[in-house]
């Protein structure tokens, strides 16, 4: 099979598009853009990870150099969690502005992610983002339907169509050659993007990279390509079926406009409008009252803790808690940490199930819209997704809890049971077992569970690529030259 | 003339789903501010019962020390939702309109978020605002786009200009039914959320109102113009949607990251860590020169020394106040950070009207950047107000049962922001007189009509 005829009409096209100068004032200011966009990223990356570097060092530092004093002081004095980036952020911010940064850890209480982006920014941060990513998903596309509306339909309005098929081209031809001009096209964008991108990612990491990195790169940029061929085939499609290059470009730019703009935010309020999450204070009153029926640990008359009293007093046959042989109020603490972390769990667990329905009102329309399942799927990749973000928390949360009931089994085995009277010394131990206790660090999920995550998005994509190839085919056995 | 220019207006098919989608969609928005506002008043409603409930169960089980009572009660302070702020939920999404505290440090309880699913802040809410800021301008961009252009490619144009005795007028009266037809789809939508969301016709309705039909008229006067060019229609299409884009995300967008790098908050993080530590390392450190710091603060409580045991309340919450007296100049810090961000937003949005239009929205709402450093102050105030109360009360440690706890309910801030009316309206009008003088300029030079 020769691609001759092809060829030849995508050369032509692209003549044809060099020759108009708004194309390349366009061009300039995308390339412009997409400079902007990678000085930016790459500043907020590097600002961010320092800072959360910075603090998660010194907090660790300070941690360890406090001084011998009672483990449940430490439980209090706690410790933070400080999330970090990953190299692909900087080309795809994602959620990474509406996250909290720093969550702080301590005994007792889940605290929230705080100090997001979002939170110190006014409404300005709503109307998006100048990311790489931003400028491949959302305006290439449009470029390539600016680009490409009358393909088509232009030599259809000036009667060059029938000549050309007169002449023996045929509609398969016409529209491959097309399509592949107004790919060549958009790949003297593309491709020069993707050498900076690469050379800027290899900078950042200095040159060395893990395997793991490489793969979400790799298909961070295969990705990106097949769904910018997905507009150029669109754009060539919708060209050849318009009577006019108006009526071309007007359903085009209405296409744009109903995948980039209209579907996103419309599926997911209508997700967050019918399942309706609660308010923070609701959560939490929630959860109070359910550590409340369980038991309260701090109150001495509490019954479910009256009872593990006198089991212990039972078993070691004592008839105080002052007689037993290890700390009472350890062990006692213990218990109520199991216990309220495992009642926040389970509320977080149900908060968390009526976020995933808000989402799956979006996620479900990856069959539809090729943006969506681009930007999930790019946001999964550089770890600015909603999973990693939970995942982020539940990271913190895990540390958090261990954390506790570290320094709960210390209290246990060295602090007496015997409370010192009001003038005495407190009760220490030695800080060598500070450093017992890890250091945090945020582990973003590794590629196989990226993967498995989007399984949706990369189903659609594969979808989306067989639809094509159909529509073309379809295309050209019924399109008319009039 | 008039009648029959907007029967053929209103005719087209594509005129009345433009406008029956734009009805709908202005309907879902007040679902939304609907349910918003639900949410708020049930939010405040259930933080008034549960103060009760949580005061008097802690009151039970701490009866003996009011010192150790105070240090579980929480006491709540809520940002006054008015019913506009249903039209522009603006950032009231991501900041909660109540904050719950106790007597203890402040700074480790002030910057407590608000859940929520991330995934709906990054999309965006469809509020009324996103309606007026996203959805108008494209359908007045898809109503005169082909404004005469059409009529030339399809031929008609030269009868018209025989027809009619000024094309000027003409043109000027195609524009006119339309900016009416949209005036009046604003009017409706807000009439009906007027009736629904109950909002009053205070100043800050008519302002929204007055906002709401500048910026329609912006876009009439931004399309006037790009009509004035004379230029095809694909053209005229092709740059309105330029111009959308850049307007509504390549320019707020390049800017959001500008104000970000330019005035980055580190100090967010810092005074976490601070505060943590300057609290924490009190404990181990010599009671008396805590408690000299803490009478340097309060001269008033010098009468109460240091009693002689390992632990007492006068102790602990000196070294809380620690806790903030010294992360207060970071608290400071980071409180003119976001006022220079916040500053510099808006004086950068006044050239940038899509952005002028949405942060007066919000700024009218009350659920700007604006409104809730305000209400951080006013908590910093709250907070002082019960450390106050409480303070010579624990330090006597008076009777738990000598207070009247019922007494402390939840408080209310209010907002009391004037509208600057002149500061709102100035800019967009500039940009409409100034878009409609070279438009008609254009016009009156161009004698190809």
């Amino acid at each position: 099979m020769s691609l001759y005829n092809e060829i030849l009409i995508a050369k032509h096209f692209r003549n044809s598009v060099f020759k108009n100068s708004a194309v390349f004032i366009i061009t300039l200011f995308i390339g412009v853009l997409l400079l902007y966009a990678t000085f930016s990223g790459w500043e907020n990356y590097n600002n961010q990870n320092q800072t959360s570097e910075k603090y998660q060092h010194e907090s660790r530092e300070d941690w360890l150099n406090n001084p011998d004093k009672n483990p449940h002081r430490m439980a209090h004095y706690g410790n933070f969690a400080f999330r970090k980036s990953t190299s692909l952020s900087v080309f795809e911010f994602g959620m990474e502005p509406f996250f909290g940064n720093a969550i702080f850890l301590e005994a007792h209480k889940q605290n929230s992610a705080n100090f997001s982006e979002a939170g110190f920014s006014n409404s300005m941060l709503r109307f998006g983002e100048i990311s790489i990513a931003m400028v491949l998903q959302i305006l290439l596309p449009l470029l390539i339907f600016f680009l490409g509306f009358n393909a088509v339909a232009a030599e259809r309005e000036n009667g060059t169509l029938k000549l050309l098929l007169s002449q023996g081209i045929s509609w398969k031809e016409l529209l491959l050659g097309k399509f592949f001009g107004i790919a060549s096209v958009t790949m003297l964008l593309y491709i020069p993007t993707i050498i900076v991108l690469i050379l800027v990612w290899l900078f950042l990491q200095n040159f060395t990279i893990s395997l793991d990195e490489t793969i979400k790169m790799i298909l961070f940029i295969g990705f990106h390509l097949i769904y910018l061929l997905f507009f150029c085939t669109i754009a060539v499609l919708i060209s050849a079926s318009s009577k006019t290059s108006k009526k071309a470009l007007i359903s085009l730019i209405g296409i744009w406009l109903i995948f980039t703009i209209i579907l996103p935010r419309g599926t997911q309020a209508l997700g967050a409008y019918i399942y309706e999450a609660p308010s923070k204070i609701q959560f939490n009153s929630d959860i109070e009252k359910d550590i409340l029926k369980q038991g309260d640990s701090h109150n001495p008359n509490d019954v479910y803790y009256k009872a593990i009293k006198d089991s212990l007093l039972r078993v070691y046959k004592v008839d105080s808690v002052q007689k037993l042989p290890f700390n009472y109020s350890g062990f006692i603490m213990t218990e109520g940490e199991k216990i309220s972390s495992k009642i926040y769990n389970k509320h977080l667990e149900t908060l968390l199930q009526v976020y995933a329905k808000q989402n799956s009102f979006s996620r479900a329309t990856s069959f539809v819209n090729p943006y969506i399942a681009m930007k999930n799927l790019s946001m999964a990749l550089s770890n600015t997704d909603y999973d990693s973000y939970i995942d982020f928390q539940n990271q913190a949360e895990k540390y958090r809890y261990e954390m506790a009931q570290k320094m709960n089994a210390l209290q246990i085995k060295y602090i007496s049971n015997i409370k010192p009277k009001d003038t005495d010394k407190p009760l220490i131990i030695n800080k060598n077992h500070w450093a017992e206790v890890g250091e945090f660090h945020y582990q973003p999920k590794g590629i196989l569970e990226v993967l498995k995550n989007e399984i949706v998005s990369i189903f659609s994509i594969i979808l989306w690529i067989f639809l094509l190839f159909l529509l073309i085919r379809i295309a050209a056995k019924n399109l008319k030259a009039i | 003339m008039l009648v029959l220019l907007f029967k053929n207006f209103i005719r087209s098919k594509g005129t009345k789903i433009g406008l029956l989608f734009l009805l709908i969609i202005g309907f879902i928005s007040l679902l939304t501010g609907q349910q918003f506002q639900e949410k708020q008043t049930q939010n405040i409603q259930e933080a008034a019962v549960y103060q009760k409930e949580h005061i008097a169960k802690n009151v039970k089980f701490h009866p003996d020390e009011i010192g150790l009572l105070l240090y579980y009660v929480k006491f709540s302070l809520v940002n006054n939702t008015l019913p506009i702020n249903s039209l522009a939920i603006g950032q009231r999404d991501v900041n909660p309109s109540i904050q719950s505290v106790t007597i203890r440090g402040l700074e480790g309880q002030k910057y407590d978020s608000e859940l929520n699913n991330p995934n709906n802040l990054l999309l965006g809410n469809i509020d009324f605002s996103f309606v007026l800021i996203y959805l108008f301008p494209l359908l007045i961009i898809a109503f005169s786009y082909n404004l005469v252009s059409e009529e030339k490619e399809s031929g008609t144009w030269k009868i018209v200009a025989t027809q009619s005795s000024n094309t000027f007028f003409y043109i000027l009266k195609l524009f006119y039914i339309r900016i009416l037809s949209l005036i009046t789809l604003l009017t409706i939508v807000l009439f009906i959320a007027v009736l629904f969301l109950e909002i009053p016709l205070d100043k800050s309705f008519w302002a929204f109102y007055s906002i709401g039909i500048l910026y329609i008229l912006f876009w009439f006067a931004v399309c006037f113009f790009i009509v004035s060019l004379q230029k095809n229609s694909n053209f005229n299409a092709v740059i309105l949607l330029t111009i959308w884009l850049f307007l509504i995300i390549i320019l707020p967008a390049t800017i959001n990251t500008y104000i970000v790098n330019k005035f980055p908050v580190p100090e967010a993080l810092e005074l976490t860590v601070k505060q943590r530590n300057a609290y924490h390392e009190k404990w181990d450190m010599d009671k008396q020169t805590t408690l000299d710091k803490f009478y340097n603060h309060y001269p008033q409580f010098k009468k109460y020394p240091l009693p002689d045991k390992e632990f007492s309340w006068l102790w602990y919450y000196a070294m809380q106040q620690m806790g903030d007296d010294e992360s207060a100049k970071e608290s400071q810090e980071l409180a003119v950070k976001l006022k220079q961000r916040n500053n510099a937003s808006q004086a950068i949005a006044q050239f940038i009207p899509t952005l002028h239009a949405q942060i007066q929205l919000n700024e009218i709402a009350k659920s700007d950047l604006g409104n809730q450093l305000l209400f951080l102050d006013e908590t910093n105030k709250f907070h002082e107000k019960m450390r106050l109360y409480f303070y010579p009360k624990i330090f006597d440690n008076e009777a738990v049962s000598n207070e009247n706890w019922s007494k402390f309910k939840v408080e209310t801030f209010n907002d009391t922001t004037e509208v600057h009316l002149i500061k709102s309206f100035l800019p967009l009008l500039i940009f409409n007189l100034l878009f409609l003088f070279v438009g008609c300029w254009n016009f009156r030079n161009k004698n190809s009509y």
